[in-house]
């Protein structure tokens, strides 16, 4: 009941932001933690659920950033269908990504994501023609849209805001969906032991799948809305190994395998770097690797993980 | 004719420095089962051991080794003893989280304190390369490709005739009967953690010379040194070497006969291509 | 009536013949006991049959499709459950939801699945433990636990991988009551184990392996006699 009630709440917040504050500067930080929260939801779900730790989970985000970016670019499609194929694209491509990957466990899998992601990285570096290679790809204007009769104002960040307030419930509501249901229970055995889980009658490969394909739709989206929100992108800021490792500390920090974690998680490292960028301009990742260390070393379940439990009503969890 | 064995000159001594860099990473994962992810930060602190050396006592960096490598051992034992030593119980993933986690606290503890501006050391020495039989090798990787070689004997020779050398080949064998022959595991653990971090900074230093330095170079390093680890087979020293070399010449057989672009790409896929279809290596030596 | 049928199954591991040539057939409603030295190859028998590993030949046939290359969730769905021989309980799970997994095999809803669990745990006598984790249990529970998961996906064929390994005879006694039981309810089984007693007592036959190869096959009381069984376990002089 209690969780009820405080999603509820949280929702509550997130709709009234803007009549709270019109300081640009605050909603770019809430438009920060709600785009990591959904990057740390896509992860949680095959990384923290499935127990399947991914290193390369920017190419679905890069996949989704450059489908979209291009559609709208080169073959001036809406880049809010863009934005829903961009996750399509990253769920589609996490199919041949998947059979090839799952065929290794543990650690093994980690490293053939991370690369995959290499690879994907350096071919949208050097295959110009497709994506313009480092020069990357600019948006210089939004189309018009009109909601509700009345235009959107792209300069603001509130379209951008509200925009991720419904892609993060999406993302959100997917999680608590999957942890409710067969297949959430599916993934957890998965992650205790595999070969239990084949023995109990699981068909693994499949349950993997189908967390990897959601897992990647929702990067996928986390990317298109990158793109259009700082309208530029590059292989760089979308494929980079740093992309893909920020994502696992945001679901390992914030709870791995719990649907609120990575909200947490964003908040926390959204937070920190701006601190860090107040003060020294640099060096917020030295906070993010030693808060990765003492949570790994004394609270494994991350931060929500831990807290949930003092919350009324709570009973003892996996 | 000339360019090919030029370029084949040049693979083998980049190669034999990953080789060493990848040979510290595979004892490590032999002995300990687990993946450092912060092994290329190692490396780094290696670099810039001897770029300090070098910028401000005016030491050699071939010579800074002497200072930076036992030094390095001695960091090694520290991370393993203090840190790591808790977190191996909880498994093989949230071991591999713990160091990376520590990867990026070095880089960007580096980043922060010396900038992420791009640093080399100008040797002397280094301007006029060596033309044996017209192929240039600059000096600085000639002495280091002879320091690796020499380093490379004493740690075979460590392996295969000190009693503690042989206590990590058989710790690596099988932890549970080395314990029952009377080995100290958590000793050998740290030892062993010691020696591939060792391996890595006098990687580092040896490299420094002919690099550009920057502390967040252990990120791609790390991820090469995988390649090379998985290619020779996880755990096996040979493997380790002969990978080194391998990816070395496959780096710049690539850069010149393919494309320079994509020669980082064939190192990925025949990554792939590995851990799919040969998972204990090339040479079917390592653990799959 | 035959219900598996096991012909010519082989394992190469590299140089080393784990399982050679292996024929057998199991009747419905038969327990049979499978025993051998250490490293007979018993267990990579089961693996083999339960789609853990791919033979280097022969067929196994299970109500006369050959299941060889299945994998070994497909093969559950068939009709064969395993339990393994060093227990792999779902540990950080409760004991519910261990079963529960293996029950939404055939009842996706899942209060009917907790209500399928909730039954095969009381058949093993662990419906008190039924909320902790698994990792609280003591070996004995968890073997029974290991069980009641095999159980829970309904099974034609229960492959029991020493279950009494480990155990005391006040437990071993209770065990062979147990798969008694679940063989007398319908379910047909093959046993491995090391305790001769329990199996002279339960099995109705017995396949005797040694390095890989089936060295006899007939009823409990006459496995004992014959000279080549004897000398497998206890060499050449005994007999």
């Amino acid at each position: 009941m209690t969780k009820q009630i405080l999603a509820a709440i949280g929702i509550g917040v997130l709709l009234a932001v803007p009549y709270v504050t019109a300081n640009p500067f605050y909603q770019h930080l809430l438009i920060m933690v709600l785009f990591w929260t959904l990057l740390g939801a896509a992860w949680n779900l095959l990384g923290g659920f499935a127990g399947q730790v991914s290193f390369g989970h920017a190419t679905f985000l890069g996949v989704g950033a450059y489908t979209t970016m291009l559609l709208y670019l080169k073959l001036g499609w809406s880049p809010w269908l863009g934005l829903i194929l961009g996750g399509l694209t990253g769920a589609l491509i996490a199919l041949p990504i998947g059979l090839i990957c799952f065929r290794l466990r543990g650690p093994y899998f980690s490293l053939a994501t991370l690369a995959v992601a290499e690879i994907v990285r350096l071919v949208a570096l050097n295959w110009e023609s497709l994506t313009a290679g480092p020069t990357g790809l600019l948006i210089t204007h939004l189309p018009a849209l009109n909601w509700f009769g009345s235009p959107v104002n792209w300069e603001s960040k509130l379209p951008f805001y509200y925009i991720a307030v419904a892609l993060t419930l999406v993302a959100m509501g997917a999680t608590w969906f999957i942890s409710r249901s067969r297949l959430g229970a599916y993934l957890l055995a998965i992650r205790e032991d595999m070969d239990s889980a084949e023995a109990a009658g699981i068909d693994t490969t499949r349950a993997k799948v189908i967390a990897l394909a959601v897992s990647a739709f929702i990067a996928g989206l986390a990317g298109g809305f990158y793109g259009l929100y700082f309208r530029y992108i590059d292989p760089d800021a979308v494929f980079s190994i740093s992309m893909s490792v920020e994502m696992v500390f945001i679901a390992v920090v914030g709870g791995i395998a719990t649907t609120a974690g990575p909200i947490v998680g964003a908040v926390f490292l959204v937070t920190i770097a701006e601190i860090f960028r107040e003060r020294f301009q640099v060096g917020h990742l030295i906070f993010y690797g030693l808060l990765m260390m003492i949570v790994i070393r004394y609270m494994p379940e991350g931060i929500w993980g831990r807290v949930r439990n003092w919350l009324p009503g709570a009973k003892a969890r996996s | 004719m000339a360019t090919l064995i030029q370029t084949i000159v040049s693979g083998v001594l980049t190669g034999s420095l990953y080789a060493m860099i990848a040979v510290g990473l595979t004892i490590v994962f032999g002995v300990m089962r687990i993946i450092n992810m912060a092994h290329g930060d190692m490396v780094m602190l290696g670099m810039f051991g001897a770029y300090w050396g070098y910028a401000l006592w005016h030491l050699d960096p071939f010579v800074s080794a002497l200072l930076w490598v036992p030094l390095m051992f001695v960091f090694g034992m520290g991370v393993q003893r203090l840190l790591l030593r808790k977190i191996l119980p909880s498994g093989e993933l949230n071991t591999l989280l713990y160091t990376a986690g520590l990867s990026l606290l070095i880089a960007n503890l580096a980043l922060f304190f010396w900038t992420g501006d791009y640093r080399t050391i100008n040797l002397p020495y280094a301007l006029a390369p060596a033309r044996p039989f017209g192929i240039s090798i600059p000096l600085p990787a000639a002495i280091a490709f002879a320091i690796a070689i020499v380093i490379t004997a004493v740690l075979y020779l460590f392996l295969s005739r000190t009693d503690t050398g042989r206590a990590i080949r058989a710790t690596a064998q099988n932890p549970d009967s080395a314990a029952l022959m009377g080995v100290d595991v958590g000793r050998i653990d740290m030892i062993t953690f010691g020696l591939g971090t060792a391996l890595a900074g006098a990687a580092g230093v040896l490299l420094a010379p002919s690099l550009y330095l920057y502390p967040t170079v252990g990120e791609i390093l790390v991820v090469k040194c995988f390649v090379i680890v998985v290619l020779g087979g996880l755990g096996s020293v040979p493997g380790a070497i002969a990978g080194g070399v391998l990816l070395g010449l496959v780096e710049s057989l690539g850069a010149v006969y393919v494309s320079v672009p994509y020669k980082d790409t064939i190192g990925f896929v025949l990554f792939l291509l590995v851990l799919l279809f040969r998972p204990a290596g090339l040479f079917g030596v390592g653990r799959s | 009536m035959t219900l598996l049928r096991v012909a010519h199954l082989t394992k190469d591991f590299g140089g080393l013949r784990a399982v050679s040539d292996l024929s057998f057939d199991l009747a419905e409603g038969e327990l049979l006991g499978l025993i051998g030295p250490n490293g007979a190859g018993k267990t990579t028998a089961f693996n083999l049959m339960a789609g853990f590993i791919a033979p280097s030949a022969g067929k196994v046939e299970l109500s006369g499709e050959d299941i060889v290359g299945l994998k070994p969730h497909a093969v559950v769905r068939r009709g064969i459950a395993r339990t393994f021989q060093i227990v792999k309980p779902f540990r950080k799970l409760a004991v519910l939801e261990n079963v529960t997994l293996a029950a939404f095999l055939h009842e996706p809803s899942r209060p009917k699945a907790e209500a399928e669990a909730v039954r095969v745990l009381e058949t093993v006598n662990l419906s008190g433990k039924r909320d902790s984790p698994a990792s609280d249990l003591t070996l004995g529970e968890q073997k029974r636990l290991e069980i009641a998961r095999a159980l829970a996906t309904r099974p034609k064929i229960l492959f029991l991988d020493e279950p009494m390994g480990g155990l005391n005879p006040a437990e071993i006694d209770h065990a062979c009551e147990l798969v008694r039981r679940i063989r007398d309810a319908g379910v047909t089984v093959i046993l491995i184990e090391h305790h001769m007693k329990a199996i002279m007592r339960i099995a109705d036959r017995v396949i005797v392996l040694h390095h890989g190869v089936k060295i006899a096959d007939a009823a409990p009381s006459e496995i004992v006699r014959q000279p080549e069984v004897i000398r497998a376990y206890l060499g050449e002089r005994a007999v």
